[in-house]
């Protein structure tokens, strides 16, 4: 019986004096879709970035396939764990080829001098995520969906067991949305990567994501299946509005529509849907 | 075949073979040229080795032109390799290797062994890259600790302690009303007629590790540059690989300092020249602005020799002058 | 390879040939002491002469050796035929590379001023450097003297020495048969105002001439502020400034406006030319002689 990707125990992290996660323990299995909503400032950054070992937490721990994040080198987690975050500076001219390369830094030798495997992992990338015909692309160039794919490529040349996103589809359009998203499920089926994934977007989440965790102020709401944790009482509760859910059309998962105020109180139906 | 097709590789050995090109012609030309101009075929016998054997020219290049521009290269390759250094670390194009704090603490130094009339070699040196090392102590301490912007609170450390060392250097400066006045004044404008060519073999044997490590930094500093955090991500021990660069450039650009006294804008525009011309990957950057830097450094000294007829300018007059418009050229390049 | 292998030959035969070649141009070396104490290789008449401070220039010119020189310090401005001369950078910033060029015989050089690094390279490169160091005026016409004799002019060195004497004493004779010993403010500079304290050539001017120094004092160049000058009511004002031109006559103007003092009152605010009491070199008497006059008017034709 293989340990979890991801189990946290008890994790505290604060920022400060001001509590962000409170005693939150989870697990992520092995070769999971794992999507983690919550409203804003529900620690879900926090989460990932501790789990990515780039916070120190106050009381807890986080283990990666049993062995606590706590006792690796900087060098060794990055070659197990690859992160995509939110937001990527995009300044500096290295060209797309260059970024994807960087990507390779956990496994080049302290001379970092590139061998051809590290060049044909890197062209490998590019073709998967699509932008092998931008590698000449100095960064400041690229649109917000093709960085994305770059940044992706770079995660996949890291070879990580455990791919960590933070939002990835917040500023991209629907194309790109779902382009993404299906590339994180092809990883996920082809590679065997454990996809850990903060979204903003409810209903991308019930479609894809096989576990969902609900987090409000830093603590679970609920973790489970999307048929479990998206409810309407829940995320009510958690997100402080009203919500009509349903189940989508494409499938066996839950549809979630946010509800504009015209919509509230008698004489719609909208009372009705809600006693289901 | 355009430069972006060509492999890291083949681009590193063009700017090694340039670099290195450009730097033996400065060199010859800091050799050749001084305040006793000799025609092209004395200057050519004496470099090789042929001239009269009681030809003064020959002492005059080999004991005391090529000393000179020797040193004028190391400092030049210090220098810019600083600026370059600083400006990844702190993600701030307008870094220059005296940012944190080196020029105050070294001019206090300097100034203080001005004061007592110390020489300019072991006395004023020493002092300097003590009092270097004292701001680059200063502005560590004020920033332990600091987990989240910590570039910020050093930037911000380093210019409070050149501010308050800019305070004392002028009340010393006033208090002085003799002849030290004017070897005061040359050393804050950067001068090499005061270092010790003499002792440039010392120099290069401290100032050569320093390059070293930083050479086989190249790739953590790209990574830096992508942002602590990505850098964090890509398995950099950011904490470490920072405190160690810090403190290396520090040390090799308070040893220049000390010889030369603060010679400007050779750190600030000789890496976004580079930076303009080759891209940012530091691999290509750091030999470019070894080789570079200390070309450009050995012209502009060979020009404070020779443009005036009333004696030699510090050097740092020159490297304002040329290094000034240059920047603002560059900047518009750039956009 | 080959260039390295060139190098270390040529290094050693120009090394060798420096120190032999002095030999055929200057007969009879010997080893003299100067005025630092340090030995010094210097020929028996030596030719190819450098000086490293405009003062040693006029020394040199004034003993009649002024075609043996072959490059002078920057601001060598008298007498006149030096200015024509090859310059080897300032005082402060000596040029070492025109020095090496010109192959000098000696080097003559002033403690008070040439940097002693400088001095130290042109000696690592087998170049003969005289040091003097003139603290007062007896001991610049002893530095006449002493030079004179260096390069071999025994005849020329007693006798300029000797009429500098002898204006010396004149001074001093007539400043001691005078009673009322006016007090001088002497200023150095227009901003800040800076005089000279004791233990200065001006402050030994000042008192041989028979005036009170006002700024006598342990600060060689102490700074004064208007209030304090007028506090100590000057009797005379000389000002002496390398600013020259209409800036003094602004100076003076300022002075002038003050009538409690005695200086202004009177008219006795002077402008006078800074090399004749700055540099330690024999106009030092044509500088005291003026100051004399300035301060004595009354025995002013005294002097011839």
């Amino acid at each position: 019986m293989t340990p979890p990707a991801v189990l946290v125990k008890h994790l505290q992290v604060s920022y400060g004096r001001q509590p962000v996660l409170r005693d939150l323990s989870i697990e992520v299995p092995e070769g999971a879709f794992f999507i983690i909503i919550g409203p804003n400032s529900s620690g879900k950054t926090t989460l990932l970035r501790a789990i990515a070992g780039a916070v120190k937490p106050q009381q807890g721990q986080v283990e990666i396939w049993g062995a606590l994040v706590s006792h690796f080198s900087k060098k060794a987690l990055a070659r197990i764990v690859a992160v995509v975050p939110q937001r990527v500076a995009t300044d500096i001219p290295f060209t797309v080829r260059e970024v994807v390369l960087m990507g390779r830094s956990p496994h080049v030798g302290w001379m970092g001098l590139e061998q051809p495997r590290d060049l044909e992992l890197a062209e490998e990338a590019m073709t998967f995520t699509n932008v092998a015909h931008l590698a000449q692309r100095p960064l400041p160039e690229l649109s917000g969906g093709e960085l994305q794919r770059v940044i992706i490529a770079r995660a996949i040349c890291q070879q990580p067991r455990l791919l960590l996103l933070d939002e990835p589809t917040a500023a991209l359009d629907p194309a790109h949305q779902i382009n993404l998203m299906d590339l994180m499920a092809q990883l996920q089926q082809e590679r065997g990567l454990t996809v850990v994934m903060v979204s903003h977007d409810l209903n991308l989440a019930a479609m894809y994501g096989e576990q969902l965790l609900l987090l409000k102020e830093g603590k679970t709401v609920q973790s489970g299946r999307p048929a479990d944790v998206l409810t309407y009482e829940l995320l009510e509760q958690a997100y402080g509005c009203p919500v009509l859910l349903d189940t989508n059309p494409l499938g066996q998962v839950p549809r979630i529509t946010l509800v504009p105020k015209r919509f509230l109180g008698p004489p719609f139906l909208i009372h009705e849907a809600r006693r289901k | 075949m355009s430069w972006s097709s060509l492999s890291l590789g083949r681009r590193w050995l063009w700017v090694i073979l340039v670099g290195g090109l450009l730097l033996t012609l400065s060199l010859a030309l800091g050799m050749c040229l001084g305040s006793t101009p000799a025609g092209w075929r004395r200057n050519l016998a004496a470099l090789l080795g042929r001239s009269e054997p009681r030809d003064i020219l020959t002492t005059i290049i080999w004991r005391i032109r090529w000393p000179r521009a020797l040193m004028a290269g190391l400092v030049g390759a210090t220098l810019s390799l600083g600026g370059l250094v600083f400006q990844a670390l702190l993600r701030n194009p307008l870094a220059d290797p005296y940012i944190l704090g080196v020029s105050g603490g070294s001019a206090v130094g300097a100034i203080l062994g001005l004061l007592a009339g110390l020489a300019p070699f072991p006395g004023v040196a020493l002092l300097a890259f003590l009092g270097s090392m004292g701001t680059l102590l200063l502005v560590l301490v004020i920033t332990t600790g600091e987990p989240g912007g910590r570039k910020g609170s050093l930037l911000l450390s380093g210019v409070m302690v050149n501010a308050f060392c800019s305070a004392v250097i002028i009340f010393l400066v006033s208090i002085t009303q003799d002849v030290r006045l004017h070897n005061m004044l040359y050393w804050l404008m950067g001068d090499l007629s005061m270092s010790s060519p003499d002792h440039v073999t010392l120099l290069i044997y401290l100032l050569a590790p320093c390059f070293l490590v930083i050479l086989c930094l190249a790739r953590p500093l790209n990574l830096l540059l992508m942002g602590e955090e990505t850098a964090l991500y890509l398995g950099l021990n950011v904490a470490v690989t920072s405190r160690v660069l810090l403190i290396v450039t520090s040390l090799m650009v308070s040893l220049a300092v000390g010889q030369s006294g603060l010679v400007g804008f050779v750190g600030l525009v000789v890496p976004h020249l580079f930076r303009l011309l080759l891209g940012p990957d530091h691999r290509l950057l750091i030999p470019a602005c070894l080789l570079g830097g200390g070309s450009y450094l050995i012209l502009c000294d060979l020009v404070s020799r020779v443009l005036s007829s009333q004696g030699e300018m510090p050097v740092g007059v020159i490297t304002a002058m040329v290094g000034a418009p240059l920047f603002v050229l560059l900047l518009m390049r750039s956009r | 390879m080959r260039l390295c292998k060139e190098l270390g030959k040529v290094m050693l035969v120009a090394g060798l040939g420096l120190l032999a070649g002095f030999s055929p141009w200057h007969a009879m070396a010997a080893v003299q002491v100067d005025q630092l104490g340090r030995q010094v290789n210097v020929p028996a008449a030596p030719q190819r002469l450098v000086t490293m401070a405009a003062s040693l220039t006029e020394i040199v010119f004034a003993l009649g050796l002024g075609s043996r020189v072959v490059g002078v310090e920057q601001f060598s401005d008298y007498p006149p035929a030096a200015r024509a001369l090859p310059k080897v950078g300032s005082y402060k910033l000596p040029d070492v590379e025109r020095i090496v060029a010109l192959q000098p015989g000696l080097c003559l050089a002033i403690k008070d001023g040439n940097p002693p690094h400088v001095l130290e390279r042109l000696r690592g490169l087998g170049i003969a450097v005289y040091v003097v160091d003139p603290r007062n005026l007896p001991g610049v016409i002893a530095t006449v003297e002493e030079i004179g004799n260096l390069l071999g002019a025994d005849d020329q060195a007693r006798e300029l020495a000797a009429a500098l004497n002898r204006r010396y004493q004149r001074v001093k004779d007539l400043a001691g048969q005078v009673a009322h010993h006016p007090r001088v403010f002497f200023q150095i500079g227009i901003s800040p105002i800076v005089s000279a304290g004791s233990h200065t050539f001006l402050d030994e001017l000042i008192t041989t001439a028979g005036g009170l120094n006002l700024a006598a004092g342990n600060v060689p160049y102490p700074r004064f502020s208007q209030e304090q000058i007028l506090a100590l009511q000057p009797e005379v004002i000389i000002i002496t400034s390398m600013d020259r031109g209409g800036a003094f006559e602004q100076v003076k103007a300022g002075w002038e406006r003050w009538e409690t003092m005695p200086a202004a009152r009177n008219h006795r605010i002077f402008l006078v030319d800074s090399d004749l009491v700055d540099r330690p070199a024999p106009r030092l008497l044509d500088g005291l002689e003026m100051l004399f006059r300035l301060i004595h008017p009354e025995l002013a034709g005294e002097l011839p």
